[in-house]
């Protein structure tokens, strides 16, 4: 007779930040919480050596080689860990996938402050409506590059990472800044 | 580095069945599907100890999302005791330790085939459907290559041609189940083959749903507030199936889809699809304290 596995602990924090995640993705501009050291839980629960990534942030960087995960340039990476973004010219040289498949385009992950700074207006899947949500910490000029480097269905999708919270922003997400 | 801070303890099965190479796949699509509402994400799609086309592309799904704490639902055509809704549900819980539940209001994660519960779902609620066909576009285009060319090119001319030749054989709309809808505006996809009924449900609500085609290895999803438009004509109103004045005869319930029962005197009568809504129904008529959900349709309308 089969006994039911239990679950991990490294199967069980996977799965929660999966959850927040896909919930965030899901609900643009709707923090959520996660696990405290968020980019290392989403490196676990996301990356293994099948994936590209480009990581600006040097705290993260031997996670990421533990996972196997090729390092690469902005330009191939499937997943950009960018820490604190200083340089917006980043997000033009970042994949953004074809038509044909939008899933290469790559997901980035990123830390601002949520509730702070910058107003947004945000409308799209996910959005009842539209939504009002400030963010700080993130360089001049941003949210105009993303929509210059978008065109839908091609694109990247972002993660914001405040200490325990994250919201995310696909790329079907209008923003308007305020 | 040691070798013991590479590897993981033995298991006799990982958690949940799927390997987390696995997991981290789907989860890897399911975010990009739900990124892009309603296009088509390849995936690996593992093998399961189910045959393909018959809910495996759903349970990968199931499976990555479940921890012992998710309430799990699942419905065949409607019924949660039919032999694959019931093989699929102990089969989830054997691998996961996660409760079941036959109650829609109180199901975390409705894994279904073929229909969608009668009762609003929350915003709390993940819908994960069965798809076996996922490419719309199959009838009119069989080469893949080429249909994913006019997904890319939002080339959805030869689906409005094939609504139109079927209104100008038959006099209406025959395309029953699988009605391809436009979701946000930009893909066409396969609502999987829920009935007419059931597509309306999809526009705006407050669930994530997420479409899985085992088989055809391909995931896309439908996350809440999403506008999901089957494709008609101006002069042609979009119409359901023709259920709402017809009753249950087993629990009296009246203007939900029906399953028809056909009777040795050629006539028939009508049961409830939504067989735990039906049971449910019938308790309360009983007497026991049952609550019963909202529902998407009232008195055989779609309530907007």
């Amino acid at each position: 007779m089969l006994t039911v596995p239990t679950a991990t602990a490294t199967e069980t924090r996977a799965n929660h930040t999966f959850e927040a995640l896909l919930w965030a993705l899901s609900r643009p501009g709707m923090p959520r919480d996660i696990a405290s050291d968020a980019e290392a839980a989403i490196i676990d629960a996301l990356i293994d050596r099948e994936c590209k990534v480009y990581c600006a942030d040097p705290v993260l960087m031997p996670l990421i080689l533990k996972t196997g995960a090729f390092l690469s340039d902005p330009t191939t990476a499937d997943h950009a860990f960018l820490g604190k973004l200083i340089d917006v010219n980043v997000l033009e040289s970042l994949r953004a996938g074809s038509d044909l498949y939008p899933d290469d385009g790559a997901t980035v992950v990123a830390n601002a402050q949520i509730g702070t700074g910058q107003l947004l207006r945000l409308s799209g899947p996910g959005v009842d409506g539209s939504l009002q949500i400030n963010i700080d910490g993130l360089p001049q000029g941003f949210w105009a590059k993303r929509a210059d480097c978008l065109r839908y269905p091609m694109g990247f999708d972002i993660f914001l990472i405040d200490g325990a919270r994250v919201i995310g922003l696909p790329r079907s997400t209008q923003i308007e800044v305020l | 580095m040691s070798l013991k801070t590479l590897t993981r303890d033995w298991e006799p099965m990982s958690y949940g069945f799927l390997d987390a190479s696995a997991k981290r796949e789907l989860r890897r699509k399911m975010l990009k599907a739900v990124a892009v509402p309603g296009c088509q994400m390849p995936y690996a799609s593992r093998e399961v100890p189910m045959a393909r086309g018959w809910g495996t592309g759903g349970l990968q799904v199931s499976l990555t999302l479940i921890n012992p704490k998710t309430c799990v639902k699942v419905i065949d055509q409607g019924a949660d005791d039919s032999v694959n809704a019931a093989s699929i549900r102990s089969f989830l819980a054997k691998v996961s330790g996660a409760p079941t539940t036959l109650d829609t209001l109180k199901a975390d994660l409705i894994q279904s085939r073929h229909r969608i519960p009668e009762e609003v779902l929350r915003e709390d609620q993940v819908l994960v459907l069965q798809v076996p066909n996922p490419e719309p576009l199959r009838s009119v285009q069989p080469n893949m290559s080429i249909a994913r060319q006019m997904h890319a090119d939002a080339d959805y001319g030869r689906m409005w041609l094939q609504l139109y030749e079927q209104i100008v054989r038959s006099g209406r709309i025959m395309q029953g189940a699988s009605y391809p809808s436009m979701v946000n505006g930009r893909h066409v996809m396969t609502p999987s083959p829920i009935p007419r009924w059931d597509v309306p449900k999809l526009n705006m609500a407050k669930h994530l749903t997420i479409l899985s085609a085992g088989r055809e290895k391909r995931i896309f999803a439908v996350p809440p507030y999403t506008r999901v438009e089957p494709l008609v004509f101006d002069d042609v109103p979009y119409k359901v199936e023709d259920h709402a004045k017809l009753t249950c005869n087993r629990s009296g319930a009246r203007g939900f889809f029906m399953n028809e029962i056909p009777q040795e005197d050629g006539s028939s009568t009508h049961e409830i699809s939504d067989s735990e809504y039906g049971v449910k129904a019938i308790r309360r008529t009983e007497g026991d304290d049952i609550v019963l959900g909202d529902t998407w349709y009232k008195n055989g309308e779609m309530s907007s």
